[in-house]
C-alpha cells in the first residue's frame, strides 16, 4: 500500500512541479505537447494522473504526520482546476468559459467540504480560527487580513476599472441554417433532392453503399482501403472522380484547409476565422453533401449574418469551378476524411 | 544513508553528461586530423527497409503525399504548379535539411524514428515551416511516417541508393556531443564579424533579411530561390517547430542545404566559428520589447496574433522620424498576412506574410508606422496601365495546370514590376452597425457600409480612398487628400518603414458618409493589404490580414482612483462587523 501511495505522491509532485514550472516559464510549455488527435485522451490521462497524485502526496502526508487540512485541500484543489484549465488547455479557453468550469469546480469542492456536520466544521475551523485569534500567530494573521484583503480588493476594483484593450468576444455560428435551394451557374438546386453526380460505382449509378465502402478507414492516419486507390489507372466511377476531386483541391483549397484537411494551411494562420477542419467529426461529419455543395459554391460572402460574411475569406467558389469540379471536390473531402456524408432520412 | 545515495543518484547523470561533453570535443578534433570537417565523425548506412515496410508505405504516399509531390515522385503532383517552393523532386535523392556532409544523402533507418538520428523522419514530423509541408505528427503515425519514407526512400529516390556503400557515404555532425556556446555579447559580436567575413551578407544581405543577392539564385532545377530571412526564424525549413533553437541554425550551417547555393561552412569554420554566427544569427530573429522569443502558436508554428492594435495618446505633434523614442517605446503588433485567395486574381504565393505595426495618435491625427520585410525595392518603370483607383486591373492568375516551365516557382521574379504598397482599410459608418458585424474585409459591402482606404505606393503617392465593393472601383476622395500626410518612407537592407498620418475625423466639418471615425476607447475594426511589387502584385493579387481593431487607449478617468478606495473602506467596514458579530456571540455563549 505505502509503496503504490509513494508512487503516487511521486507522480504527484513531479506533475505539480512541471505545471508550475510551465506557469512561472522556466519549463517550456511544451514539454510534454499535446498533439492534435490525442489530446483529449491525453488531457483524461494527465487528469487521472494528478488524481493519482494528489491521493498519494495526501497518504503521504498523513502517514508522516502531516496531514493536510481539509481546508487547505479543497483551497488547492479549487486553484489546481483554474491553473490547469489556464495554463496547460491548448488552445486557450476563453475567459467566460473558464469562469463557468470555475463557479462549477467551486460548487464542487464546495459540495465535498460539506459532505457531513463533521466535515463542515473541520473545512470551516481554520477560518474561525483566525475569527476568534485566540493563538499569537493568529492573532497576527486577523490583522494581517483586515489589512491585505481591504488592498487586495481596492486594487483589483482598480485594475478592472482602469481602460484596457481587450479583443472584443464575436460568436460566430459556424453551420448556419440553409437555404431551401441554390442557384449556381443559372442551374438552380435544390437542397434536399439533389445528390452528388459522381458519387457513382464503376457501371455509372448512384450508388452510396458503393462509395462508403471506399472511403479511407477510420483511425490513426486514415489511410486508403488497400484495394481502393484512386491513382489506380483503371480505377472507374466513384474513385476515379475522388483522385480528380482531389486534383481540384490541391490545387485551390489546400491553401486554406491544408494538406491533410485539418484547416492547416498555408495561409491559414492569417486568418479570422480559421478555416474549417474536415477531419473534425463536429463539420462535414454533421453535415449533408447538398449543404456543403451550397457552402462551397457561395463562400464567405454567401453567408447569414451569423455566420460572419465580412469576415469569411472563403471564395465563392462558383467563381472559380465548374459544377462538376465542386461535385468533384465535396466527393474527395468525404473520401479523404473517411466520414460518410449524413442523408436526409 | 538514504540521503547519500539520492544524493549519488544525483550526480551521476551529471558526471555522465559531463564526459559525454569531453569526449565529444575530443573526438570532433580528432576526427579534424583525419580531414573530416570539424565536428562531424564517420558514420555507417542503415539496412534497407523491408519489403513490408516499403508495400505499406505505398498505401501512406498515395493517401496522403502524391497531391503533391507526383506518382513518380518528380514534385509534379497536382498542387506543384501553384506552389513556390515547389514540392520536393525525390528522384535525385536531393533532401536539404540533414546532420550529413553537404552533397550526402539524409540520416534515414526505417527503425529508429529518434529525430536526431534520421533527418527524413524529422522532415516529416515537423514539416518545413514556410512552405506547403505540414507537420505530420498527429497525423500519421511513428509507423506510418517510417513506412512512407521508405517508400520514397527506396522507390521514388532514382538516381542514388541509401543502401549502396560503393556510391554512398555517411559523414555525421556530432550535434548531441558539440556543447553550445552561450550567446554572450562576445560571442555575438565575433558572429557579426564572422557573417562577413564569411560572406553570409552577400546573399542573406547585410541586416539578415535576405535582400542580398535575391534575384540570381536558382536551385537545382533552375527555379529562383530566396535567401532565408534571418529575422523570421520561425520560417526556417529546418526549423522543426523550435524556432529560436540555435542548434537548427548551426546544423544548417554546418551541413549546408542541398540543392539550393546554400553550402555546408564546415570546411572553412571551426566549430566554435560556428557557434558564434549560430548565435548571432538566432538573435536577430523578432523578439518582444523585453528581448525575449515572441511566443509561438502552436497550432500554425507562427508567433501569436493579438488583433487588438493600442493607439497611444501623444501630447502636441507625432514624430515622423521612426528613431524617436516616442515611436521605439511603442507597442508594436505582428500582423499576419495571407494571399488574398477569395477572387480573382488569387495570389497563391504572397511575398509578404507579416507586417508590424505601431500607432500613436493626439487631439487632432492617428499616425500609423508599417514595417515590413520585402527582399526588393519595387517602383514600377514608367506610368501604370490603370488609374489609381480601378480595382478590376489586368493581372493574371497562376493556371492550375502549366507544366513546370509555366509553375508559378518558374516565373518567380519575371514578373512586371509593380509598385510595393501598403494600404490601411477601416470601417466607415462601423457606429451603424451593431457588433459584431462589419462591412466585408475586402473593400467594403456596398454603397450602404464602405470602407474607408489609405493606400501608399513606393512611387511616394498616398492615396484616400471609399471602397463599395470588391469588384467596385474605388471612389477617390480628392478633398481628403489634403488631410492625411507621408511622414516616413524609406527601404533599407530588405525594410520598408512607413509612417502616414490621417485625421481622428471627429470633426464635424469632415464628410462622416466616407471617412472613419476614430472614436476613443472604441474598437475600430482595421484590415491591412500589402503588395509586393517584384511578385507582380497590383488589384486584388496582394497581401490581405484579418480583422484587428485599432483602439485609442484613453486616459485613465478620475474614477479608476476614488472608487477602490471607496470599495476598500466599505470592505474593512464589512470586516469589523463580522468580527464583532463573532466576538457578541462568543460572549453570549460564554455567559
Amino acid at each position: 500500500m505505502k509503496a503504490i501511495m509513494s508512487l503516487g505522491a511521486l507522480i504527484g509532485v513531479v506533475g505539480l512541479l512541471l505545471l508550475a514550472g510551465m506557469i512561472v516559464g522556466i519549463v517550456p510549455s511544451d514539454t510534454v505537447r499535446l498533439i492534435e488527435g490525442y489530446m483529449p485522451v491525453q488531457v483524461i490521462a494527465e487528469l487521472t494522473l494528478f488524481v493519482a497524485g494528489f491521493t498519494g502526496i495526501s497518504y503521504m502526508m498523513s502517514a508522516m504526520g502531516m496531514a493536510f487540512p481539509r481546508f487547505w485541500q479543497g483551497i488547492s484543489c479549487w486553484a489546481f482546476v483554474l491553473l490547469y484549465l489556464k495554463f496547460r488547455v491548448y488552445p486557450p479557453i476563453p475567459f467566460s468559459v473558464r469562469a463557468m468550469y470555475g463557479t462549477v469546480s467551486l460548487v464542487a469542492v464546495f459540495m465535498w467540504v460539506s459532505a457531513s456536520e463533521e466535515d463542515w466544521k473541520k473545512f470551516k475551523q481554520p477560518i474561525m480560527n483566525v475569527m476568534d485569534a485566540k493563538t499569537g500567530g493568529n492573532r497576527l494573521l486577523r490583522y494581517a487580513y483586515l489589512i491585505i484583503l481591504p488592498i487586495l480588493i481596492g486594487g483589483f476594483s482598480y485594475n478592472a476599472m482602469i481602460p484596457k484593450s481587450e479583443e472584443p468576444i464575436e460568436l460566430r455560428t459556424v453551420h448556419p441554417a440553409p437555404p431551401a435551394s441554390t442557384k449556381v451557374h443559372g442551374k438552380t438546386y435544390t437542397l434536399q433532392t439533389s445528390q452528388n453526380p459522381y458519387r457513382v460505382n464503376p457501371e455509372g449509378k448512384y450508388d452510396q453503399e458503393y462509395s462508403n465502402a471506399n472511403i479511407v478507414e477510420q483511425g490513426m492516419g486514415r489511410l486508403m482501403k488497400p484495394n481502393a486507390n484512386p491513382w489506380d489507372k483503371d480505377a472507374q466511377g466513384y474513385l476515379k472522380y475522388v483522385r480528380e476531386g482531389g486534383e481540384i483541391f490541391f490545387q485551390n483549397c489546400h491553401f486554406c484547409h491544408g494538406d491533410n484537411l485539418n484547416g492547416r494551411g498555408l495561409h491559414a494562420f492569417a486568418f479570422n476565422p480559421i478555416p474549417a477542419n474536415f477531419t473534425d467529426p463536429g463539420t462535414i461529419a454533421q453535415l449533408q453533401e447538398t449543404f456543403i455543395f451550397w457552402r462551397v459554391s457561395k463562400g464567405g460572402i454567401g453567408l447569414p449574418n451569423e455566420g460572419f460574411p465580412w469576415a469569411s475569406v472563403m471564395p465563392p467558389w462558383e467563381q472559380h469551378l465548374t459544377v462538376d469540379e465542386i461535385w468533384k471536390v465535396v466527393l474527395f473531402e468525404y473520401w479523404h476524411t473517411g466520414y460518410y456524408p449524413r442523408t436526409w432520412d | 544513508m538514504k540521503n547519500s545515495f539520492s544524493l549519488k543518484a544525483g550526480v551521476l547523470p551529471f558526471a555522465a553528461f559531463g564526459m559525454i561533453l569531453l569526449s565529444g570535443n575530443a573526438g570532433g578534433l580528432a576526427f579534424a586530423a583525419d580531414s573530416l570537417p570539424a565536428g562531424f565523425k564517420a558514420g555507417a548506412l542503415s539496412p534497407a527497409p523491408s519489403a513490408d515496410m516499403i508495400e505499406a508505405g505505398k498505401r501512406v504516399y498515395f493517401t496522403k503525399c502524391v497531391w503533391c509531390h507526383g506518382v513518380d515522385g518528380a514534385g509534379d503532383g497536382p498542387g506543384a504548379d501553384r506552389l513556390w517552393p515547389r514540392p520536393r523532386n525525390f528522384n535525385q535523392g536531393t533532401f536539404k535539411i540533414r546532420h550529413t556532409a553537404s552533397g550526402e544523402l539524409p540520416l534515414f533507418d526505417a527503425k529508429k524514428p529518434v529525430e536526431a538520428q534520421n533527418d527524413l523522419f524529422a522532415t516529416v514530423t515537423h514539416g518545413l515551416p514556410g512552405s506547403a509541408m505540414p507537420p505530420w505528427e498527429g497525423i500519421l503515425t511513428e509507423e506510418q511516417r517510417l513506412q512512407v519514407l521508405s517508400f520514397v526512400t527506396t522507390q521514388l529516390v532514382k538516381d542514388r541508393n541509401f543502401t549502396d556503400t560503393k556510391s554512398e557515404s555517411q559523414t555525421v555532425l556530432q550535434l548531441a556531443d558539440l556543447a553550445p556556446i552561450a550567446a554572450s555579447e562576445e560571442s555575438l559580436k565575433k558572429g557579426a564579424e564572422l557573417i562577413v567575413e564569411k560572406k553570409c551578407v552577400e546573399c542573406h544581405g547585410m541586416e539578415g533579411r535576405g535582400d542580398g543577392n535575391a534575384f540570381n539564385l536558382k536551385d537545382d532545377w533552375g527555379f529562383s530561390i530566396q535567401p532565408a530571412n534571418w529575422h523570421k526564424c520561425w520560417n526556417f525549413r529546418g526549423s522543426r517547430q523550435d524556432p529560436y533553437n540555435v542548434k537548427n541554425i548551426f546544423r544548417t550551417f554546418s551541413t549546408g542545404v542541398n540543392g539550393t547555393p546554400m553550402p555546408s561552412f564546415a570546411d572553412n569554420t571551426t566549430v566554435e566559428e560556428r557557434w558564434h554566427i549560430a548565435n548571432f544569427v538566432n538573435s536577430l530573429c523578432e523578439r518582444d520589447g523585453e528581448g525575449k522569443p515572441l511566443p509561438i502558436d502552436p497550432q500554425a508554428d507562427k508567433p501569436k496574433i493579438n488583433f487588438v492594435l493600442p493607439s497611444g495618446k501623444v501630447d502636441g505633434e507625432i514624430p515622423a522620424d521612426p528613431e524617436n523614442e516616442l515611436w521605439t517605446k511603442r507597442v508594436r503588433r505582428y500582423v499576419a498576412m495571407g494571399g488574398q485567395i477569395t477572387h480573382k486574381p488569387r495570389n497563391f504565393v504572397n511575398r509578404i506574410d507579416d507586417l508590424w505595426v505601431k500607432s500613436l495618435y493626439n487631439d487632432k491625427y492617428v499616425v500609423f508606422m508599417f514595417q515590413w520585410d520585402d527582399r526588393t525595392k519595387s517602383v514600377a518603370e514608367g506610368k501604370l496601365p490603370w488609374a489609381p483607383t480601378e480595382v478590376n486591373v489586368d493581372v493574371k492568375e497562376q493556371d492550375p495546370k502549366t507544366g513546370e516551365e509555366g509553375s508559378i516557382a518558374a516565373r518567380q521574379n519575371n514578373y512586371t514590376v509593380y509598385n510595393d504598397a501598403v494600404a490601411i482599410e477601416t470601417a466607415i459608418k462601423w457606429k451603424e452597425l451593431p457588433a459584431p458585424i462589419k462591412p466585408r474585409y475586402l473593400f467594403g459591402s456596398n454603397e450602404q457600409f464602405p470602407m474607408d482606404i489609405v493606400k501608399w505606393e513606393a512611387n511616394g503617392s498616398l492615396h484616400a480612398f471609399k471602397g463599395t465593393g470588391w469588384d467596385k472601383d474605388f471612389e477617390e476622395r480628392f478633398d481628403y487628400e489634403e488631410n492625411i500626410k507621408l511622414l516616413h518612407s524609406e527601404w533599407k537592407n530588405g525594410r520598408w518603414t512607413v509612417i502616414i498620418q490621417r485625421p481622428l475625423g471627429d470633426k464635424k466639418e469632415q464628410d462622416y458618409d466616407s471617412d472613419t471615425f476614430f472614436e476613443m476607447g472604441q474598437y475600430i475594426p482595421t484590415v491591412f493589404f500589402a503588395w509586393d511589387g517584384h511578385n507582380g502584385d497590383a488589384g486584388r493579387k496582394m497581401a490581405v490580414s484579418a480583422f484587428y481593431y485599432t483602439f485609442l487607449e484613453p486616459p485613465t478617468p478620475q474614477e479608476a482612483y476614488i472608487y477602490p478606495i471607496v470599495i476598500a473602506a466599505g470592505v474593512v467596514l464589512l470586516e469589523g462587523w463580522v468580527l464583532t458579530r463573532r466576538s457578541n456571540k462568543r460572549k453570549a455563549k460564554g455567559l
